[in-house]
C-alpha cells in the first residue's frame, strides 16, 4: 500500500504525462527519419572533439589518482598513520563524491573559462572522492596476516607497505582506476553541454540547430568511442587476476 | 642460567579482565626445541603474541640475550623483533610475490629503504634468499608465486623467510595445523634441524600431541593461562598427556 502511494506521489512529482509521450514519439520518429543519411561533413572536427573528450577523461582520472592515493592511505583503517584524521578525510571525500562532475564543471567553467580544462578539473575532483573511497575499501579488504608477518621482521611501515601490501593490492587498485577511466569517458561526452569542451559541445550545438544528420553522426561517434574503451578496459582487467 | 637465550619470567596478561596468562616463566637454551601444548584457549597464542609485544603483556619479563624486551621503548622494538622470527598457521605469505621475494621480505629490516622501493636488492641478499630456499628444499620453486604453492610448500617458504631474517628465536604458532600429516612432519623436521644446525631457539605450539615425539626436546603445558607442565620430552608420558587435556583429571 505504502509502496503504491509512494509511486503515485513520485509520478505526480515527476510530472509523468503519457499524452505528452504519445505526442512526442512521432516527432522523434520524424527527427530520426530526417537524420538519414548522417552527415559526414566536418567529421575531422568531430574526431578532434572526441579526442578532446578522451583527453579530458584521461587527465581528470589521472588528477583524481594523484589526489586519491594519499587520501586513501589516510582513510584506510589498517593503514592510516593518524587514526583521528580518518573520519574527517572520509567526510571530505564524501563531499567530492556527492558533487557530480557536471556541477563541478559548471563551477570551473565560471572560474577558468569555457573549454575542456574546466572539464578536467570537474572530472578530477568528483572522481577523487569516489576513487579514494574505493581504494581505501580495497586496502581494508586485504588479509592482515602477511602485513603483520612482514612488520614483525622489524621492517619500517614504508617498507611493509611497498613490499607486502602493494603487490596484493595492485590488481584491485588498477581495476578501480580502469573503471573510472571508462566511466569518465562516458561522463565527459556530455560535459560539453555546460561549456566544458569535448564532443558534448558539438552535441549541444547540433541539437540547438536541429541538425539531425549531424546529431546522428555524433551519437555514432560517441557509441563507437564508448564501446572501444569498454572493450579495451575489460580486456586489461581480465588479465589482472 | 647464563647460557639461556630466551628467558620468560612471570609473564601476565588479562584479556577484558579475564586472565589469559598467569605468571608464565621458563628459559630456553640455544638449539633447544620446545613444544608448547594445551587445549584451545589455554594461552598458547597469547604467550607468543606477548613475547613479540603484538599484544602488550600486563607484567613480567621477556629476556632476549639478557635484554628485557618489555622495557624497550616501542621505537627501538624493531631491531629486537628482527631477532624473533614468526611462523603462522596461515603462513602469511604475500600471495602475489614469488617465493624468492617472500624470503627477501625477511631482509627488509636491514635493507635500505630505496632498495626496497626500487626492488633492487643487494646480490648478497639475493644469494642468501636462494640459500634459505635451498635449505627448505624449494630452490626449484624460487620464481613461483606464493599462492601457487601447496600449503606445506608455503609454510616452508615462511621458514625460509625466518632464516633470511637471521633470527635467533623462532616462534611457530600452530605451524602445521592446516597441513596434511606428511607435510606437517616435513615442516617440523626442518624446524628441528635448523635449530640444531644454527643454535636457534624454536618455540612451537601444536595441537596434535603425537607430533611432539621426534621433534621437541622439551614440552611446556599450558592450562587456563598457567604453565602446568615443563618436562623433557622423554618424561611426557601418557598420564601427562591425558592430564593436560582433561581438566577433570587435574589433581
Amino acid at each position: 500500500m505504502l509502496v503504491v502511494v509512494a509511486y503515485l506521489v513520485a509520478a505526480r512529482l515527476a510530472e509523468v504525462d503519457l499524452a505528452a509521450l504519445a505526442a512526442g514519439v512521432p516527432r522523434m520518429a520524424e527527427w530520426a527519419a530526417k537524420a538519414w543519411p548522417p552527415s559526414t561533413q566536418g567529421l575531422d572536427t568531430l574526431l578532434l572533439r572526441a579526442a578532446e573528450t578522451v583527453s579530458m577523461a584521461l587527465l581528470g582520472t589521472t588528477l583524481a589518482l594523484v589526489l586519491a592515493v594519499p587520501t586513501a592511505v589516510l582513510a584506510a583503517r589498517n593503514l592510516t598513520p593518524e587514526p583521528w584524521l580518518r573520519m574527517p578525510v572520509r567526510w571530505l571525500l564524501n563531499v567530492f563524491r556527492g558533487t557530480d562532475a557536471f556541477v563541478f564543471a559548471i563551477l570551473f567553467v565560471a572560474a577558468v573559462g569555457l573549454g575542456p580544462f574546466a572539464g578536467v578539473l570537474g572530472v578530477g575532483l568528483h572522481t577523487w572522492g569516489s576513487m579514494a573511497k574505493l581504494f581505501a575499501e580495497a586496502i581494508e579488504g586485504l588479509p592482515a596476516g602477511p602485513l603483520e608477518a612482514v612488520a614483525t621482521t622489524g621492517a619500517s611501515r614504508l617498507k611493509v607497505v611497498s613490499f607486502a601490501l602493494l603487490p596484493d593490492a595492485l590488481p584491485g587498485l588498477t581495476s578501480v582506476v580502469l573503471y573510472f577511466l571508462e566511466f569518465n569517458i562516458r561522463a565527459s561526452t556530455v560535459l560539453g553541454i555546460v561549456g566544458a569542451g569535448g564532443i558534448g559541445q558539438e552535441l549541444k550545438s547540433s541539437m540547438d540547430l536541429l541538425n539531425f544528420p549531424r546529431l546522428f553522426t555524433i551519437l555514432v561517434v560517441i557509441l563507437a568511442l564508448v564501446t572501444v574503451v569498454d572493450q579495451l578496459s575489460s580486456r586489461v582487467r581480465a588479465r589482472l587476476g | 642460567m647464563t647460557d639461556d637465550l630466551l628467558g620468560v619470567c612471570g609473564l601476565t596478561h588479562a584479556y577484558r579482565g579475564r586472565p589469559a596468562l598467569e605468571g608464565v616463566s621458563f628459559a630456553v637454551r640455544p638449539g633447544e626445541v620446545v613444544a608448547v601444548l594445551g587445549a584451545s584457549g589455554a594461552g598458547k597464542s597469547t604467550l607468543f603474541r606477548c613475547i613479540t609485544r603484538l599484544i602488550e603483556p600486563d607484567g613480567g619479563e621477556v629476556r632476549l640475550h639478557g635484554t628485557d624486551l618489555l622495557r624497550l621503548p616501542r621505537r627501538s622494538l624493531g631491531g629486537a623483533r628482527a631477532e624473533i622470527g614468526l611462523i603462522f598457521q596461515q603462513f602469511n605469505l604475500v600471495r602475489r610475490l614469488s617465493a624468492r621475494d617472500n624470503v627477501l621480505a625477511g631482509r627488509l629490516a636491514e635493507v635500505p629503504t630505496w632498495r626496497v622501493l626500487a626492488r633492487r636488492f643487494d646480490p648478497a641478499d639475493e644469494q642468501l634468499a636462494l640459500a634459505c630456499l635451498d635449505r627448505v628444499g624449494l630452490l626449484a620453486q624460487a620464481d613461483q608465486r606464493a599462492d601457487r604453492l601447496s600449503g606445506g610448500q608455503q609454510q616452508r617458504v615462511a621458514i625460509a623467510r625466518v632464516l633470511a631474517q637471521q633470527s635467533c628465536v623462532i616462534l611457530a604458532d600452530e605451524p602445521v595445523a592446516s597441513l596434511d600429516p606428511a607435510a606437517a612432519r616435513q615442516v617440523l623436521d626442518i624446524l628441528r634441524d635448523i635449530a640444531r644446525e644454527q643454535g636457534i631457539v624454536v618455540l612451537c605450539s601444536l595441537h596434535q600431541v603425537d607430533l611432539v615425539d621426534g621433534f621437541a626436546d622439551r614440552v611446556l603445558g599450558l592450562m587456563g593461562g598457567a604453565l602446568v607442565l615443563d618436562v623433557p620430552v622423554g618424561a611426557f608420558d601418557a598420564a601427562a598427556r591425558t592430564a593436560l587435556y582433561e581438566p577433570a583429571s587435574k589433581p
